[in-house]
């Protein structure tokens, strides 16, 4: 656990980040040095709020700092927090900014033949093969997943695999690629997650930025 | 160009995942701090108990033992072909010799103990396999009293080896249990209910649960210091049989502060993860710097028997080796070979360690370097090295 004084607060790089950017303004706290040209390459940020610290991670890693208590409480996505779903992390707020929704999709031309003779093993390619693995686990499929960082939708294309899964925000993407989407596995959206020992031992300082949050995302 | 292995897999000779050996000045300061801490209990009139490694699965996974059923490595007797379990946790065993063996012992029965336990399980956050557990059990008395006890017993074994602040968090596992039976939700979004709870997510709750779940969203929004959190737990709209659950947890916590007025004493009635086969009142036991609790105990049912109510807990000992600084090992004298024997035996008596050269050298000085010595023993002086 962080014992620094200051609360840490990890943000993702990328997607999420501009769209929480003026939640987190009416929460009380914003970035100090905003992200200019001058600090492309900073990672740790003060506040507007004296106790609270930024540092900005990757938006798989965020969830592994906050589980770690690396940081004390984060802003993620509920698609990564899925995916790790480690005891040690609570998701009080849901941000309901960065809506998009995780889903299988496969190749158009092999959706269009019926296939009332499923097989109960396929190979799949996705960021999440926790998530994947389980929710094809439920259909009686054992599913087989690779585990890829980014250009998924070439996946089913070049023989990689006969599905993925992935998160979907207007369907463009899969569409450019002659994907459709077969089934919804969930809801996502950005949360702020706490770490547990950071609520336990300093309860008062992180249920007020709880509640700030809270605020914050009626308020819109 | 070479484009052979760099990695020859012959002399790769590690132990399994979740493994490691404890070495030197750590491997001490372990056996010492079991040591400190199993007299303080016995000083509490606590009976020391030493279970054995292995029991049959069946007595092994009784009662609150079910919890660790998938972390029980298993094998197969060969002489009675039934299969047996490496122990995961030890306060069943402490529950099953309360129940077998001290069946006529008076009650209550105070039982400590230490010893290896072994996890099938590992993950990122926990890789240890092979953990040491600390623990002690009050069998047969249901008060408030042995509940105050066991904690600040607890509290005193972790104060003694050198943990300053501790943060003990309160929790009532059985509230959210019959607070759902109330609400009688639908079976299928039991378990989705159940993990927005675990995970305090009260956006996720209220989407699901129906018009009583309020109570559940207020339930989760109260955490924190005890005063404020119990007087929230007052003022929310709890159904009369929930509101007795609060009786036991504040007769605890007036005996636990008035004992300790300093102590950081927090309430958080929602969870019950991992808290599964409490009846009462549980708690977990926090540091600064830890990343995780470094102990937790609570009140269970140790077998059928109404009577055999208890209460007790665990401390992760691995865990709080981490968050103490490290003890740095005794420089040692070298004693040059033909020393006397009274000599050498002399800065024993005064507490130095000694390091006995074997055979003649003509360096004393460069071989005492060499075994990582501070001093040399020369004419019956210990001379510091340069």
């Amino acid at each position: 656990m962080n014992t620094n004084d200051k609360l840490v607060l990890a943000i993702p790089k990328g997607r999420i980040l501009n769209a929480i950017t003026p939640l987190m303004l009416r929460a009380g706290v914003e970035l100090k040095d905003r992200l200019s040209e001058k600090y492309a390459r900073q990672l740790q940020f003060a506040t507007t709020d004296p106790n609270v610290e930024i540092v900005l991670v990757s938006s798989f890693d965020v969830v592994t700092f906050l589980a770690f208590g690396a940081a004390h409480l984060a802003i993620a996505g509920s698609d990564v927090l899925m995916e790790f779903n480690h005891p040690e992390v609570y998701t009080p707020v849901n941000l309901d900014v960065s809506i998009c929704h995780l889903a299988v999709a496969a190749p158009a031309k092999q959706c269009s033949k019926k296939d009332s003779y499923r097989s109960s093993y396929m190979r799949v390619a996705t960021k999440y093969p926790n998530l994947a693995r389980n929710y094809f686990a439920q259909y009686g499929i054992q599913a087989e997943c690779i585990k890829l960082n980014g250009a998924l939708e070439m996946a089913p294309n070049l023989g990689l695999c006969c599905r993925i899964v992935d998160l979907v925000q207007t369907g463009s993407t899969l569409k450019a690629n002659g994907l459709v989407e077969i089934a919804k596995i969930a809801d996502v959206s950005a949360r702020l997650a706490v770490n547990r020992t950071a609520l336990k031992i300093r309860p008062r300082l992180v249920s007020e930025l709880i509640e700030r949050f809270r605020g914050a995302v009626s308020a819109t | 160009m070479n484009h052979g292995p760099i990695i020859n897999p012959e002399k790769i000779t590690t132990l399994p995942i979740g493994f490691r050996d404890i070495l030197a000045s750590r491997a001490d300061a372990e056996a010492k701090m079991i040591n400190v801490m199993m007299s303080i209990a016995i000083s509490h009139g606590y009976i020391r108990v030493k279970p054995t490694l292995i029991e049959f699965e069946n007595t092994l996974l009784k009662g609150p033992g079910a919890a660790t059923s998938e972390k029980v490595f298993r094998l197969i007797d060969p002489i009675s072909q039934r299969v047996i379990g490496l122990r995961a946790d030890m306060t069943t065993q402490a529950a099953r010799i309360a129940s077998t063996t001290m069946i006529d012992a008076p009650r209550p029965v105070r039982l400590c103990y230490a010893g290896g336990v072994l996890h099938t399980t590992t993950n990122q956050l926990n890789p240890e396999r092979e953990l040491v557990q600390v623990g002690a059990e009050m069998i047969g008395n249901s008060t408030a009293d042995a509940d105050a006890e066991v904690i600040l017993l607890a509290i005193e074994l972790l104060r003694t080896v050198g943990v300053k602040w501790i943060s003990v968090d309160i929790m009532i596992p059985a509230l959210v249990p019959l607070l759902l039976a109330d609400m009688q939700l639908p079976a299928e979004i039991f378990s989705v209910i159940r993990q927005a709870i675990n995970q305090k997510d009260v956006a996720t709750l209220k989407k699901l649960a129906n018009s009583k779940s309020s109570i559940l969203v207020g339930l989760l929004k109260i955490f924190g210091p005890y005063a404020e959190a119990m007087q929230d737990l007052e003022e929310l709209d709890l159904p009369d049989k929930a509101r007795d659950f609060l009786v036991r947890p504040a007769e605890v916590i007036k005996l636990i502060t008035n004992f300790e007025p300093n102590l950081s004493v927090t309430v958080d009635p929602a969870e019950s993860r991992g808290f599964e086969y409490h009846t009462g009142i549980a708690f977990s036991l926090f540091t600064r710097g830890g990343k995780n609790e470094i102990g937790r105990g609570g009140r269970y049912q140790s077998d059928e028997d109404p009577k055999s109510t208890a209460t007790g807990f665990t401390i992760y000992l691995e865990r709080v080796l981490q968050i103490l600084p490290e003890d740095k090992q005794k420089p040692a004298v070298y004693i040059p070979y033909g020393t006397p024997h009274e000599q050498s035996k002399a800065l024993r008596m005064r507490g130095q360690i000694t390091v006995a050269g074997l055979t003649p050298v003509v360096d004393n000085y460069a071989e005492a370097k060499r075994m990582g010595c501070r001093s040399i023993l020369l004419n019956g002086q210990t001379v510091a090295l340069s």
